[in-house]
C-alpha cells in the first residue's frame, strides 16, 4: 500500500522539530496546556488505534481503561506517597492485567456483544469509583497531586513541574509510544492484527488465533491508556469520578475515526486536532458536544478513512509520494 | 401483614413499574437489533425525549395531561421516522462497527439538544392525580402509581399482541428469521425497517413520558438507561421479544431489591454484573434454549 506523506521518514523529522520547538514559541500558558494535554491524548488515540483499527473490535473501555489508571496512579501517590515515576509504570501494569483479565472472558465474543460489555465494564469501573468510599472518597475525587522532580544520576534532580519542562516529558512519551507502536504493527504482530481484521476465518485456518491477537492489542493498548491515564492525572492533580463519564470515550473515538483509524499517525493528529477543536469552540459550549455528535455520525458514514489522508491526498501531488510496505 | 413482609412487598411494587419501564424500552431495541441488525445506543434518547415532550406540553404549553402523553409519543414518532430516513436507511448491512459509531454519535446529538433545548435541570411532569397514598394491606402506593402501572402494563400487552398477532408483527418476524426469504415473498423490508424502528421508538417514548410523572426528567437520563435496556437485551436473548418482557421485569424487581437490602448506590451494578456472567455461561440468553 501506498505511504502517505505524513508518514514519510523526513516529515516526521520535521514534525518532531516543530513540536520540540513549542515550548520556545508558545510563551501562552494555556496554549501550552492544550500542547500537553494533546501529548498525553496522543498515547490515548494510538493505543485505542491498535484495538479500533488494527484488530478491528469496537472497545468502549478505553476511557476506563484512562481512568483506572489515573486512579491506581492518584491512590499510590495520595494513600502511599509514591511518585508519578513510579505511578505511570504501576498504572499501566494494572490496567493490562485488568484488560487481560476482562479479555479472557470478553474476546471470546465478538461485535455486539463485545461491545455492550465493554460499555458494562466501564459502567462498573465507574459505580466502583462512585460508590466505594472508603478508599476512591467518591464523588470528592481525590486532589493534590503532584509532578515529581526528574532525578537522573550525575546531573542531579531537574524541577519538570513548569509546563515549558511538563511538556517535553509528555512529548517523550508520546514519541516512544508512537514508535513502539509503530515497531508492533510493522512487526509479524501487527501483520497478524491486519489478517484477524480482514478476515478472521482465514487468519484461523492459518493458525493464527483471533483470540491471542486480540488479547495482544487489548493488553497493550489498556496498558499504555492507564500509563497516559497516570500522566494525565498527574499533571491535572486531581482524579474524580467524572474520567469514566461516556463523553470520554466518545472523543477518544473521534480521534482515531477522524484521524483515519489503522494509521496510528492519523489518530495521533486527531488527537491534536479534536484537543484544540473543542478549545476553539469554547464560546459555543453548549454546541460543542452536539457538534461532536454530529461530526461522529457524519465522518463513520461517509468517510471511512477519517479526513486527514484524503486531504493530504487530494494536496500533495501523487510523485511526492513515496511508496513503502507497511502493515496497513 | 408483617413489617417485613410490607417492606419486601414495597420494594417488589417499586421494582414492578421500573421494570415494566425497562421492559418496555428493550422491547424496541431487540426488535430493531433482531430486525435491522443494529445496537441502537440511541435507543434511550427516545425515553428521554418522551419525557421532556410530556414534561414540556404538560407544563410550558399548558395541554391537558392525557392528550400531552399521547402528543408527546406522537412528536418522538415522527422524529423517529425522520431519522430512518435520513440516517438508519444507510445502516443496512453496514458492519457492526459503523452503526455502533453512528447510534453512539446520534446519543449524543439527541442528549445535548435536549439540554440546549431544556437546561440541565431535572425536571417532573405535572400529573392531574391527587398526591395521597392510597393502603393496600401495608403497602403504600399512589394513583398516578396505579395508573402508570396500568398504562405500562397495557402498552406490553399491546405490543405483545402486535408482534405476535397482526400482519405487521407476522412480517416483522419473518423478516427478523430471514430478510431474503421474506423479501421472496413480497414483504416489503424497508417497510418493515420504518415500522420495526418507529415502533420501537414509540415504546420508548410512551416509557418516558409515562415515567415522567416519578422520576426527575434530565438529558442524561437516556444514556443510562439504554445501558439498562442492552443488559436486558443480553440477558433475555438478543432478539427475543419475550426475553425483553421478562428481563424487564427481573430488571427492575432485581435492582429494587438490590437498593432495598443491599445498597442504592450498588444497584445499577447488578444488572452489569449479570450480563458478564450470562455471556460468560449462557450467551444465548437466559431464556432460550440453545
Amino acid at each position: 500500500m501506498r505511504e502517505t506523506p505524513a508518514q514519510h521518514p523526513i516529515a516526521l523529522l520535521a514534525t518532531l522539530v516543530v513540536l520540540l520547538a513549542v515550548p520556545l514559541v508558545v510563551r501562552d500558558e494555556y496554549f501550552l496546556h492544550l500542547f500537553i494535554v494533546s501529548g498525553i491524548f496522543v498515547i490515548v488515540a494510538i493505543s485505542l488505534d491498535l484495538m479500533v483499527g488494527y484488530v478491528g473490535q469496537l472497545s468502549l473501555a478505553h476511557a476506563a481503561f484512562f481512568a483506572l489508571g489515573a486512579y491506581t496512579s492518584a491512590l499510590l501517590f495520595v494513600r502511599f506517597k509514591w511518585s508519578m515515576w513510579v505511578g505511570i509504570p504501576a498504572a499501566g501494569l494494572v490496567t493490562a492485567l485488568a484488560a487481560f483479565l476482562l479479555g479472557l472472558v470478553i474476546l471470546r465474543t465478538r461485535g455486539h456483544r463485545f461491545i455492550i460489555i465493554t460499555v458494562a465494564f466501564s459502567e462498573i469501573m465507574k459505580l466502583a469509583a462512585t460508590n466505594w468510599v472508603d478508599v476512591t472518597r467518591g464523588f470528592m475525587g481525590l486532589p493534590g497531586l503532584q509532578i515529581p522532580t526528574l532525578t537522573i544520576p550525575g546531573i542531579g534532580a531537574i524541577d519538570i513541574a513548569s509546563k515549558e519542562r511538563f511538556y517535553y516529558v509528555v512529548l517523550i512519551a508520546a514519541v516512544l509510544t508512537f514508535l513502539a507502536c509503530r515497531a508492533l504493527v510493522r512487526s509479524r504482530i501487527g501483520r497478524a492484527f491486519v489478517l484477524v481484521r480482514e478476515n478472521e476465518v482465514l487468519a484461523e485456518s492459518l493458525g493464527i488465533s483471533a483470540f491471542r491477537y486480540c488479547m495482544i492489542a487489548f493488553v497493550i493498548g489498556a496498558g499504555l491508556a492507564g500509563a497516559a491515564g497516570s500522566l494525565y492525572a498527574h499533571y491535572v492533580g486531581f482524579v474524580s469520578p467524572d474520567l469514566f463519564n461516556f463523553s470520554w470515550v466518545t472523543v477518544m473515538l473521534i480521534m482515531v475515526i477522524l484521524g483515519g483509524k489503522g494509521t496510528l499517525v492519523g489518530p495521533a493528529l486527531g488527537a491534536v486536532i479534536f484537543t484544540f477543536l473543542p478549545e476553539l469552540l469554547r464560546e459555543a459550549l453548549q454546541w460543542r458536544m452536539i457538534i461532536f455528535g454530529t461530526i461522529l455520525i457524519v465522518a463513520t458514514l461517509f468517510m471511512p478513512r477519517g479526513i486527514i489522508f484524503p486531504l493530504l491526498e487530494h494536496l500533495v501531488p501523487s510523485r511526492w509520494r513515496t511508496r513503502h510496505a507497511r502493515a496497513a | 401483614m408483617s413489617v417485613q413482609l410490607a417492606i419486601l412487598g414495597q420494594h417488589l411494587l417499586n421494582g414492578v413499574l421500573v421494570g415494566c419501564a425497562y421492559a418496555l424500552i428493550a422491547m424496541g431495541l431487540t426488535m430493531i437489533f433482531g430486525v435491522m441488525n443494529i445496537a441502537n445506543f440511541a435507543h434511550g434518547e427516545f425515553y428521554m425525549l418522551g419525557g421532556f415532550l410530556a414534561f414540556y406540553l404538560v407544563s410550558l404549553v399548558g395541554l391537558n395531561y392525557f392528550v400531552a402523553l399521547p402528543t408527546a409519543v406522537a412528536l418522538v414518532v415522527l422524529l423517529a421516522v425522520l431519522l430512518q430516513h435520513s440516517i438508519f436507511r444507510r445502516l443496512r448491512d453496514a458492519p457492526t462497527m459503523t452503526t455502533t459509531l453512528v447510534t453512539i454519535g446520534l446519543s449524543i446529538l439527541l442528549e445535548h439538544v435536549a439540554l440546549l433545548l431544556w437546561g440541565p435541570q431535572p425536571q417532573s411532569v405535572p400529573t392531574p392525580f391527587p398526591p395521597s397514598p392510597i393502603n393496600l394491606g401495608g403497602i403504600y402506593t399512589t394513583p398516578l402509581y396505579l395508573f402508570s402501572m396500568a398504562v405500562t402494563a397495557a402498552l406490553i400487552v399491546a405490543g405483545h399482541l402486535v408482534i405476535r398477532r397482526t400482519r405487521m408483527g407476522k412480517a416483522m418476524r419473518a423478516t427478523f428469521q430471514n430478510k431474503e426469504a421474506s423479501a421472496l415473498v413480497g414483504i416489503r423490508i424497508d417497510r418493515i425497517y420504518m415500522l420495526t424502528f418507529v415502533f420501537g421508538a414509540a415504546l420508548a417514548a410512551a416509557a418516558g413520558a409515562v415515567l415522567g410523572g416519578f422520576i426527575p426528567v434530565e438529558p442524561t437520563m437516556g444514556g443510562v438507561v439504554t445501558l439498562k435496556a442492552f443488559v436486558v437485551v443480553i440477558l433475555g436473548g438478543m432478539g427475543s421479544f419475550f426475553g425483553a418482557i421478562v428481563g424487564g421485569l427481573l430488571l427492575g424487581l432485581a435492582e429494587a431489591l438490590g437498593a432495598g437490602y443491599l445498597s442504592s448506590g450498588w444497584k445499577d451494578a447488578i444488572g452489569f454484573f449479570a450480563v458478564i456472567l450470562v455471556l460468560l455461561f449462557r450467551p444465548e440468553g437466559l431464556f432460550r434454549r440453545a
